[in-house]
């Protein structure tokens, strides 16, 4: 054969052949511990995965990273970005995002929504006991000093009940699966808690990129939450608000990091778009600076910290709160979401205690459970912990993010000799719980699909009633093995897929 | 709606307005350079002096001055500038303009920071030009057909017509620092060629020429006459003193007949003194003189809009309002969904 034939007829490797092709979930090589989310331990697709691997798997790896890349582009060209904020021009990157969908039974997230709706529930009962008759103290339940010495525990909201009684509007409880695919809740997120735009424009954005998948297969909606959101908020407004109270999302500013979120917020719940400096309080009313005068703000979403909130009454440096908001809380006519103080709820070293909270409060046995917790403020706990810092993940109680963090499996020694000395100079601020291997979902890698590990985070919205949010932010891990998804630490996320049936 | 956002609307159209009317004189100089041959000292300094840049310590060659007005971000009046800060005000204020917009906005700033628009620039500059002229136009087409005609919508009106107003009137001062007046010059064929070139600018030539006027008459006159009195052209001065004082009137909710609030009346007083002119009468008072008097007058009336609407010490006692609170319409009235 000449050269030239050779050229005019190319052979069946530059001919696009399947063999030539690899289809998306060929060669998908499982985690050897973790559960699969997609697949069983013989490979097999989970019964209610079957019709999304199917119609994924047609793929071939070259045009399923076409679609990733207009994926991506979709994203950039909406600004859907975090900003890092170390650069002063305000560098902005888009939260990585993976394509393949993570699933849930129709059946498993009904159990899921119970165990939330019953673990919110216990917390608000739990906040509003702290601050009033703190008879889970007296009784001996939780060690009063773990509670009273919290950092999130605010003297101030002591004998005082906030509009509506409820003080959690919005909570993220992080849940994992273990190796026999049982969820655990990892920690609860009860003052700020942040994500819930990605799962919104995920969904958008898998739309766009495969209109196909969601007609062949019935997802659950989240397109309602910010309606959600704002009704749950409209409905424990202060009890003069009147009809149609108004409602306004307070961010920190445009050089926040989650910018993004609080205007995605406000734009989709259609209300407006405050910083502190728009605010100002007069005798115990708070108002909203227009082109035409003052106007009553009844109910703020606020996502900024207590601390930040009013100068007049916590940090005194804070330029970005409100003065006078404390007061004007404490006198009724404004209510805050989240409540202030609601931070000792979801400090880490509390947490260990949130089973005994609904069996106190509610007497029922908990539905989701806890992963195993040593509290080093507790002596014996400390004493395990320091033996056993090689096994443990240890964690500052009140870090988030990924930050303050010690994974003992794959810690140097140096590493572990510093949290040691950390653990026994302040034993309060730390816990340290078993290494759970996540379970993993296929996520598109270099190298095609391979197995990352995952977790989830739903969003519980409590106003006169609780709704949660159907599936919430699948965050993932990126790098291989790695056990932390926090977006902070190089983590992306996934749209999550609750399955309106399980045929 | 909340002053601070009121104020990112206002400055929003008016960075854009900005970033069109820069690229609209570069490529008009560009152009026109082309034709006639003109001093090089001459050639590029009269758009730094109407672009208010007193700075430029260079020679401004034409390479240089061009690129200082579209690329460097140190220098305010640039393109890139303009644009950048066109971006962020968009950025803050994303929950009130609407989802297209934002996404257009984004897509042309990232446009201008990666190859794409310095690839133009490099090899089309004419085109570059004209695609930094459509940016404006083409986000002031889906803002009108996607933006509710609420108080947002006024205030960006505002701040594109301000705008436009004082550029039109900078440009026709570029004649009076490009050709030093002679007497002899006027009426000649380089005359009469830069006044077309201005015309050209300011997208003018057929709303010009289709407009009825008697002949035989000159030229410079004529065009100067209609980008400063003309009724319906809108880039005319007086069309967007006029505009603005609709949107004004409209932002404030002064219903017809009532005092104006100070921005208005500033406006108001602006147009009476033209009004009270012909264009023999600024020919003979200088036309320098006149333009200088609308620039500076329209300064004056940006820091009244300041004043008045974004920066009022709005807090003395408030009124007691009434339950419900006043809010919620201008709550609902400023969203826009995406």
């Amino acid at each position: 054969m000449s050269t030239l034939k050779a050229q005019a007829r190319p052979g069946p490797s530059l001919n696009g052949t399947p063999a030539a092709k690899p289809r998306l979930f060929d060669g998908y090589a499982a985690h050897p511990t973790a559960w699969d989310e997609l697949f069983d331990r013989h490979g097999t697709p989970h019964a209610h995965c079957t019709a999304l691997v199917e119609r994924l798997g047609k793929l071939h790896a070259p045009e399923f990273q076409s679609r990733r890349t207009s994926a991506d582009l979709a994203f950039v060209n909406q600004g859907i970005t975090f900003s890092v904020y170390s650069d002063r021009r305000g560098v902005e990157k888009i939260f990585p995002f993976d394509l393949m969908p993570r699933t849930i039974p129709a059946a498993e997230w009904a159990g899921l929504e119970v165990g939330l709706v019953q673990r919110v529930k216990a917390l608000n009962l739990f906040l509003h006991d702290v601050y009033h008759d703190q008879r889970i103290l007296r009784e001996g339940v939780i060690p009063t000093e773990l509670v009273l010495g919290s950092k999130g525990f605010r003297p101030e909201m002591v004998g005082f009940t906030p509009p509506g009684g409820v003080y959690v509007h919005i909570c993220g409880t992080d849940l994992i699966r273990d190796t026999d695919g049982q969820f655990l809740v990892l920690e609860d997120n009860g003052r700020t808690p942040s994500g819930v735009s990605y799962v919104l424009e995920n969904r958008a954005v898998m739309k766009k990129v495969f209109p196909h998948l969601f007609a062949d297969i019935r997802v659950k909606r989240v397109e309602d939450y910010p309606r959600r959101l704002r009704d749950a908020l409209a409905s424990v407004a202060p009890a003069g608000a009147g009809e149609s109270p108004c409602v306004v999302v307070l961010s920190p500013g445009q050089y926040n990091s989650a910018y993004f979120e609080h205007s995605f917020l406000a734009r989709h719940m259609g209300v407006e778009l405050v910083f502190g400096a728009d605010l100002f309080v007069q005798d115990e009313v708070v108002y909203l600076k227009t082109t035409r005068g003052p106007q009553r703000v009844d109910v703020i979403y606020r996502r900024l910290d207590d601390d930040f909130l009013d100068p007049e009454t916590f940090r005194a440096d804070s330029l970005l709160g409100v003065p006078g908001l404390f007061k004007a809380y404490r006198a009724g006519n404004v209510t805050l979401a989240n409540a202030v103080g609601t931070g000792v709820a979801d400090d880490k070293a509390v947490y260990p205690y949130t089973e005994a909270m609904i069996r106190f409060y509610l007497g029922e046995e908990p539905i989701l459970r806890n992963v195993p917790t040593y509290i080093c403020a507790r002596p014996e706990d400390a004493n395990y912990a320091l033996d056993h810092l090689d096994e443990l993940v240890v964690k500052a109680v009140n870090e988030s993010g990924g930050y303050g963090m010690l994974m003992g499996p794959s810690s140097t020694a140096a590493q572990r000799a510093e949290f040691a000395a950390k653990i026994r100079a302040d034993p309060r601020n730390y816990i340290a719980q078993p290494v759970v291997t996540l379970s993993t979902c296929p996520t598109w890698t270099e190298d095609g699909a391979a197995p990352r590990h995952v977790d989830l985070r739903p969003y519980i919205i409590s106003g006169r009633d609780t709704w949660v949010l159907p599936g919430g932010l699948t965050r993932t891990a990126l790098t291989k093995g790695s056990l932390v998804v926090n977006s902070s630490q190089g983590g992306g996320s996934k749209d999550t897929w609750v399955l309106e049936d399980d045929r | 709606m909340i002053s601070r956002v009121a104020e990112h609307c206002f400055w929003l159209a008016r960075y854009l307005e900005r970033a069109e009317n820069t690229a609209r004189v570069l490529e008009v100089n560009h152009t026109l350079l082309l034709d006639f041959h003109v001093p090089v000292a001459q050639q590029w300094r009269p758009l730094l002096i109407i672009s208010g840049v007193h700075d430029y310590e260079a020679e401004p060659s034409a390479e240089g001055v061009q690129a200082f007005m579209t690329w460097d971000r140190d220098n305010p009046f640039s393109i890139a500038s303009s644009l950048a800060w066109a971006r962020e005000n968009a950025r803050i204020i994303r929950e009130v303009i609407s989802g297209e917009m934002w996404e257009r906005m984004n897509f042309y700033h990232l446009w201008m920071q990666g190859h794409e628009g310095r690839g133009l620039y490099d090899a089309n500059r004419s085109e570059f030009y004209a695609e930094v002229r459509r940016i404006n136009q083409l986000l002031h087409g889906i803002a009108d057909a996607t933006m509710s005609h609420g108080e947002a919508w006024e205030f960006f009106k505002l701040g594109t017509y301000l705008e436009r107003a004082s550029q039109t009137a900078r440009i026709m001062d570029v004649k009076y620092h490009t050709l030093l007046p002679q007497v002899e010059d006027v009426g000649s064929p380089i005359d009469n060629a830069h006044w077309v070139a201005i015309l050209m600018s300011c997208s003018g030539c057929e709303p010009f020429y289709k407009k009825p006027r008697p002949t035989p008459i000159d030229p410079g006159s004529a065009v100067a006459e209609f980008l400063i009195f003309d009724e319906q052209f809108p880039r005319s001065v007086r069309r967007c003193l006029w505009e603005c004082q609709e949107a004004t009137a409209a932002a404030a909710g002064t219903p017809a007949g009532h005092k104006p609030t100070e921005p208005e009346r500033q406006l108001i007083a602006l147009i009476a003194y033209l009004d009270a002119r012909n264009i023999p009468d600024v020919i003979r008072e200088g036309l320098h003189e006149t333009l200088t008097r609308v620039v500076d007058s329209v300064h004056e009336v940006g820091a009244a809009i300041h004043a008045a609407f974004f920066a009022a010490d709005l807090r003395p006692t408030p009124t007691r309002l009434q339950s419900p609170p006043t809010a919620h319409a201008g709550a609902t009235q400023t969203q826009s969904q995406a």
